[in-house]
This record gives C-alpha cells, sequence and structure tokens, in this order.
C-alpha cells in the first residue's frame, strides 16, 4: 500500500495546521486581530503542501497518471510489528485537497465573521486544531492514529460548538456531540481489537491483506464492519446517533461551515471508502450501511421540510447529503460516494457561508419567518445561495447533479431498488425543503419589523435555536460601526462559486472521466462501470431524477414562492407554524428516545450508586474502619492502668506462665 | 565439701521470690528498688552456681554484666525517684499514674 520513502511534505501539511493552533493558542492574547492572518496562513501552508505533494506524486508515477498509488512513510514502530506511519493515496488527496482548500475559504471567511469576537484569537486556534485533527485521520495508515484523529476531531467539535460558553444552549449541545462521538470512538475501538486479534496488527494493509487471505472466521469480518460503522455513524450524523447535529448549530456559522463540508461529518465516509476491502468482505456489512445511510437521507430530508431557524434547515439537509454519500459507498459505488463528499463540500460550505452573511446582515437573526425579501437588499447572497441551492437539488448541470445521480443511480445497479426508490424520493424532498428556505427568506417582503408572535412565533426568544433572537455575545463586544470590510466574507464564497458550479464535471467521461483516473488505483474493478445491471438507462435515471426535483421545486413556489403565497405570507407562515406536526417539530422523537433509554437509565444507575452504594459500602466501610480502630483502642486502654505495681504483676505472672507451659508442654 | 547445685538454685529462687513479691507488693518506690536489685542478685547466684557447676566461664561473665546493668538500673532508678519526690511529695508509687490510659 505505497511506496515506503521519506515524505517530508506530508509532515508540512499535516502538521502546518497544529503549529499554527499551537502558536495562536500560546500568544493569542498577544496577537489579537493577528491570530486570523495566522490561523489562515497555517491552513494555506498546508494546503500548497497538499497540491506540491500532488505535483510530487504525479511527477515520480508513471507517464501519463494524474496521481500515484500511493506513498508511504513509517514514524515509528509503536510496539514489534506494529508500525505507526502516514499515508497518502488518491483517497488522502481528495480529501485533503477538500479540508485544507476549503478549510482555508472558511478560516479566511472567519476572519470577517469573527471580527470583533472576544474570543477572536481563541476561535483560529480551535479552527487550526480541527484541521490539524482531521488531517491526522485522513493522512493515517493504521486504525490506531486513524482513532487518535477520530477522538481529536470530537474533542475540537466540542470545543467549537460550545465556543460561546456563556450560552448553556451551546455548552449542552457541545457536550452531546462530544458524548455521541465518544460512542462512536468505542465502535472503532472494538474494531480494533478484533482486528488485533484476527491479522495480529493494526494497519489498514493488514486488515484489508486479512480479507484477501480469508482470515476471518464466520462472522468476524461482519462485526468488525459494523463495529466500525458505529463509529461512522456517530461521527457522520447516521441515524440513530444524529441527534447531535442540529444542535451543533449553537457554533458560529464558519464551525457549521468547517464541521459539515470540510471536515467532520463526511469522516464516516472517509473511513468506509478508505476500509472498502473489507465491506467488499461483506455483503451484509453493505447492506447494513446502504440502508442506514438510504434511511439518514430520508429522514434528514422530511426533518429539513420542517425547520424554521435557517442553520437547522442546512443541519438537516447535510444530514441527509451525508445519508447519500452513506448510502452509496456502502451499495458499493465507492467513486459516486466520494465524489458527492468532494461537490457537497462547496455547495455545503457556500450555503452555510452565504446563511452567515445573511445572519450577519441582520444582526444573528436566524429564524427564516423574520426574514423574507432579501433578494433586492443582500443580491449577492441572494445568487449565491440560489446557485448552492440548484446544486445540491441535482440540478444540472451543477455538481451536485453529477454526484448525486452517480450515487442514485449506482444504487440501482448495485441491485437495491429500494434505496434507488428513497433516493429519488430524497432528492424531491431536498428540492422542496430547500427552496422553501429560499423563498421564504429572499422572496416577499421583508418580516423582521413585525411583531415575532402574528407569525406563529411563539416564543421569540427561543425562536428556532434557543439562540433565535439572543444577541451572540460577540455583538456587545463589537458595535456594527466596527464591522469587518465585506469582502472578506464574500471573496470565499465566490471562489466556492467555482466548485459549486464546476466541480462535477471531473466525472464526465465516464471511465476515461479524470474522477475515474483518480481512484480506479484505489478501487480497482470494484469501481469499474457494469453492462446491463440495470433495468434503464443512466440518462433515463437522471430524466426521473430531474422531474421529481422540478416537482420538488413547483410544490415549494407553489406554497411559498407563488404571488398568491408571497402576498399573504405573513399569514401563511403563522398557520404553518402553529399547524406544524408534532412528529417533526420533535424530530421524530429521537431525542425523546435516547433520552428514555440512555440518559435516564444512566442517570437512574448514577443515582443508585450516589445515594445507595456510596454511602453505604464505600463510606461505610470508611465508617466501620474508624467505628473499630475506636473500640480495640478502648480494649487496649483499659490495660494501661498507670500503676507500676499492676505492671509489674503482670510482667510476673506472664513470666510464671512461661515457665510453667515450658515445664509441662516443652518437656515433651 | 562441696554444697550441691539443687541447693544454690532452690535459694537463688527464694532470693527472686521475696524480690519479685517486693516490687508487688510493696508501694515505697525505694523498697520496690531493693527489692528489684534482690532479683538481680538472685539471677546472679544462679549464673555464677550453674558456670561452677558446668565448669564453664560464660556464666561469671553474664553475673558482670548483670552487675553493671544492676548498678545503672539503680542509678537511673534513684534519679527517677528523687525527681517525683521533689515534684510532689508522695512515698507511694500507686500515686505516680500520670501514665494512664
Amino acid at each position: 500500500m505505497g511506496i515506503e520513502g521519506q515524505y517530508p511534505l506530508l509532515f508540512l501539511i499535516w502538521l502546518a495546521p497544529f503549529a499554527g493552533a499551537i502558536v495562536i493558542w500560546a500568544l493569542g492574547p498577544k496577537l489579537k486581530s493577528w491570530s486570523g492572518p495566522i490561523g489562515c496562513a497555517a491552513i494555506g501552508v498546508s494546503f500548497v503542501a497538499t497540491l506540491a505533494s500532488w505535483a510530487d506524486a504525479v511527477r515520480s508515477g508513471p507517464a501519463g497518471a494524474t496521481t500515484v498509488v500511493g506513498a508511504h512513510q513509517t514514524m515509528v514502530t509503536w510496539i514489534k510489528g506494529f508500525a505507526l506511519g502516514l499515508l497518502w493515496d488518491p483517497l488522502t488527496l481528495v480529501w485533503t485537497l477538500i479540508i485544507t482548500g476549503v478549510g482555508f475559504l472558511i478560516h479566511f471567511y472567519s476572519m470577517g465573521y469573527m471580527h470583533g469576537d472576544r474570543g477572536y484569537p481563541r476561535f483560529f486556534a480551535y479552527m487550526n486544531f480541527f484541521v490539524f485533527a482531521m488531517l491526522t485521520l485522513v493522512l493515517a495508515d493504521n486504525f490506531v492514529v486513524l482513532l487518535v484523529g477520530w477522538g481529536l476531531v470530537g474533542l475540537a467539535s466540542f470545543f467549537l460548538i460550545g465556543f460561546w460558553f456563556e450560552r448553556p444552549s451551546a455548552v449542552a449541545a457541545a457536550t452531546k456531540a462530544f458524548v455521541m462521538n465518544v460512542v462512536g470512538d468505542v465502535g472503532i475501538l472494538f474494531a480494533i481489537f478484533i482486528l488485533v486479534a484476527v491479522v495480529g496488527s493494526v494497519s489498514f494493509a493488514d486488515a484489508f491483506a486479512g480479507v484477501q487471505a480469508h482470515a476471518y472466521n464466520g462472522q468476524l469480518l461482519f462485526i468488525a464492519c459494523a463495529a466500525l460503522f458505529v463509529g461512522c455513524a456517530a461521527k457522520s450524523a447516521q441515524v440513530p446517533l444524529h441527534s447531535w447535529l442540529p444542535d451543533a448549530m449553537e457554533g458560529p456559522t464558519p464551525v457549521s461551515a468547517l464541521i459539515h463540508a470540510a471536515t467532520m461529518v463526511t469522516a464516516g465516509v472517509y473511513l468506509i471508502a478508505r476500509c472498502w476491502p473489507m465491506w467488499q468482505g461483506s455483503a451484509d456489512a453493505r447492506e447494513l450501511v446502504g440502508v442506514i445511510g438510504g434511511l439518514t437521507a430520508l429522514l434528514g430530508a422530511i426533518l429539513g421540510i420542517g425547520q424554521w431557524d435557517i442553520k437547522r434547515i442546512l443541519a438537516y439537509s447535510t444530514m441527509s447529503q451525508i445519508g447519500y454519500m452513506i448510502m452509496g459507498v456502502g451499495v458499493g459505488a465507492y467513486d459516486g460516494g466520494v465524489l458527492h463528499f468532494f461537490t457537497h463540500a462547496f455547495f455545503k460550505a457556500q450555503l452555510f457561508l452565504t446563511a452567515g452573511i445573511v445572519i450577519h446582515a441582520l444582526h444573528n437573526e436566524q429564524d427564516v419567518r423574520r426574514m423574507g425579501g432579501l433578494r433586492a437588499r443582500e443580491p449577492f447572497a441572494f445568487w449565491s445561495m440560489l446557485v448552492a441551492t440548484l446544486s445540491i437539488c441535482g440540478f444540472p448541470p451543477l455538481a451536485g447533479f453529477f454526484s448525486k445521480d452517480a450515487v442514485v443511480y449506482e444504487t440501482l445497479v448495485k441491485g437495491h431498488p429500494v434505496l434507488y426508490a428513497i433516493g429519488v424520493l430524497t432528492a424531491g424532498i431536498t428540492a422542496y425543503y430547500m427552496f422553501r428556505m429560499v423563498f421564504i427568506t429572499f422572496f416577499g417582503t421583508y418580516r423582521g419589523e413585525i411583531d415575532p408572535s402574528s407569525l406563529g412565533i411563539r416564543h421569540p426568544e427561543l425562536a428556532g435555536t434557543s439562540a433565535g433572537l439572543l444577541k451572540h455575545p460577540h455583538d456587545e463586544a463589537a458595535p456594527h460601526e466596527e464591522h469587518a470590510p465585506a469582502w472578506l466574507m464574500t471573496a470565499p464564497v465566490a471562489v466556492l462559486f467555482v466548485g459549486t458550479i464546476f466541480a462535477g464535471f471531473l466525472d464526465l467521461g465516464g471511465t476515461n472521466s479524470f474522477w475515474y483516473g483518480l481512484l480506479q488505483p484505489v478501487f480497482g474493478a470494484t469501481i469499474a462501470p457494469v453492462e446491463g445491471a440495470a433495468p434503464f438507462s443512466e440518462l433515463a435515471s437522471s430524466a426521473l431524477v430531474f422531474i421529481v426535483v422540478l416537482a420538488g421545486i413547483g410544490l415549494a413556489y407553489l406554497r411559498y414562492g407563488s404571488t398568491a403565497a408571497l402576498r399573504d405570507s405573513v399569514a401563511r407562515l403563522r398557520n404553518e407554524s402553529i399547524r406544524m406536526f408534532p412528529l417533526l417539530t420533535n424530530a421524530f422523537y429521537f431525542d425523546a428516545a435516547i433520552d428514555a433509554l440512555f440518559v435516564r437509565p444512566s442517570r437512574a444507575f448514577g443515582t443508585f450508586f450516589g445515594v445507595v452504594v456510596d454511602p453505604l459500602v464505600i463510606d461505610g466501610a470508611v465508617r466501620e474502619a474508624r467505628v473499630s480502630a475506636l473500640w480495640l483502642g478502648h480494649l487496649f486502654r483499659s490495660f494501661q492502668t498507670g500503676l507500676v505495681r499492676a505492671y509489674a504483676l503482670t510482667i510476673v505472672f506472664g513470666a510464671a506462665a512461661f515457665i510453667v507451659y515450658y515445664a509441662v508442654v516443652g518437656a515433651h | 565439701m562441696s554444697v550441691a547445685l539443687a541447693n544454690y538454685i532452690a535459694l537463688s529462687a527464694v532470693i527472686f521470690m521475696i524480690g519479685a513479691a517486693g516490687v508487688v507488693l510493696r508501694r515505697n518506690p525505694l523498697v520496690m528498688l531493693m527489692a528489684i536489685e534482690l532479683m538481680w542478685n538472685a539471677a546472679n547466684l544462679a549464673f555464677v552456681a550453674y558456670a561452677r557447676a558446668s565448669m564453664n566461664n560464660a556464666g561469671h561473665i553474664f553475673a558482670f554484666l548483670v552487675i553493671t546493668v544492676a548498678a545503672a538500673e539503680a542509678a537511673i532508678g534513684l534519679a527517677i525517684v528523687v525527681i517525683v519526690f521533689r515534684r510532689a511529695e508522695f512515698v507511694d508509687v500507686d500515686e505516680v499514674s500520670v501514665l494512664k490510659g
């Protein structure tokens, strides 16, 4: 797996963000507003090193190739036979490009968005640390370093989601995300145990060679895959471990963009794509992942319909799109799943960053009901949001069209008609709720000055997220006349246009496409096109998806965008708010179920130990030791009479007893 | 004429018993010290008697050791008695019980 050698560039990619994090962390109070540019520079160095490393690989590879099979450098031998190293192959390249490239744009954007925040240096330290953690994850050549990166990503997300730690809701969301992610970490740990037991190694290469050699007995391979998938489900917000994702919107908007587009939630897709030989070896595991992915895609889309917070709508759309990716890599369409990750990174980053521009312009208003008519006021945000929305809906020829159709069609090719139906249906729902958001936000008239209760917002201070109308802490620190120049925020979004529109063209041309050529060395024959496996052609499938998407957009237009709907939008929104299905407002009761099944029993368990075991057993033992020491003390005290003659008598009798004993017993 | 070993030992036992009874029964510290002295010398008598009976000098050496220790004991014991007597004028050891637990 890769050509062994010395690759200093890999260390540069990996450690530049770490160095940035350390420098900003240590010198933050001194650097002040310089921490932003330093944070950007660290990610920029990492990105340039990625490009240089790619160029290096192409130069040293066979003529005409876009990349080499892989580079590998062993860093340290942990225990005998357990070598830890860095791995660099096309799959890593794709992820590293997104993490550092899109990550750089998000960092750049943050310089504008976080301008004037009290925690400005802290923010960039955390962001750099986040990127470093994600790079650790994707550059690892073995499961142990991968797990370290996996855990660090969870930790970094905890820092960033709880960035505004003055808000209890942010702290709760951060804790929730962290705890759910640890569930996933434990899953991966169990998978590592199985791998060590079966192949005696933690490296990817050995684990995959074990599949070839049929080293896994019976269901062990499936169990290992399932344990890995627990990790993927937690990190990638798959049912039923998804509920931390919408709550994670408590973090600043660039954090949401970083978590959703460049890092974190795509880690699960990466892990499955990386471990594809294991999934190829177990049809049950592919089935499991495909079904969970499809369910998540559908569920996320349905939940997206019922949201009023612009960031929560996007959060559920992420959940849904990650569901597509997981479904893709689950059924074996690894190139399609990875392509959807690649394109999604662009349009999702653009959606979030544009939402950030809107939120910023409206002084931290996140409830779409209190927006409206922003098309004229924020034309750049409108066009950006529109293009990104069309891309996520899979509107040809934007990027999302290629990747989503690839995933959806592949489910049919690999023989999962039900998943195909779910994929098509979800595409329609996606179009509906995304355009619902666009129509409510950008069309009609501005509703920010209307009394919130007339829009059906029952608790204005709790609308959407609890952050809805609360002033963000950084507002107090920075009066609005001190806003950073607008281009800091618009320039990165403008760059993202390129990816949102054109990224899909990489997949144009079947087996001659750039994308196929890039990933073919990784996935080999598994991604080769299969003729005649599906009942109809990819073009027909695309047409079907397109029709469903148009239907979704049309429905959204009728309900939110038509002249009639816009005329009495206030009454309609109020109506919808009041009549919203409880199933949607409660997100299918997943939180309640988790609360009843896990949170409350563990709390009861803790209470049992706190009220019964601790005072009675632990404290009781200590107390009893004290009492018996006291009792023994009383006993021995009574011997200490203070009378010399009594002591003398004791000694005499003692000596006499010895003499008698030896006279009688000792004689024998 | 020689005296039998058993006689020496019997005498030693009797003197030791008198000494022990004196320590236990008498309350005057000076008398108690004297009784202790009796016990030391009872032991010495036994050592010397055995040494002569077995023609071995180890008993003599022990006897000298006992005399030395007894001298030290007497010095320290008398010093304590004098100090106690100075602090509180009594001659009854049962009243010296500050170490009672």
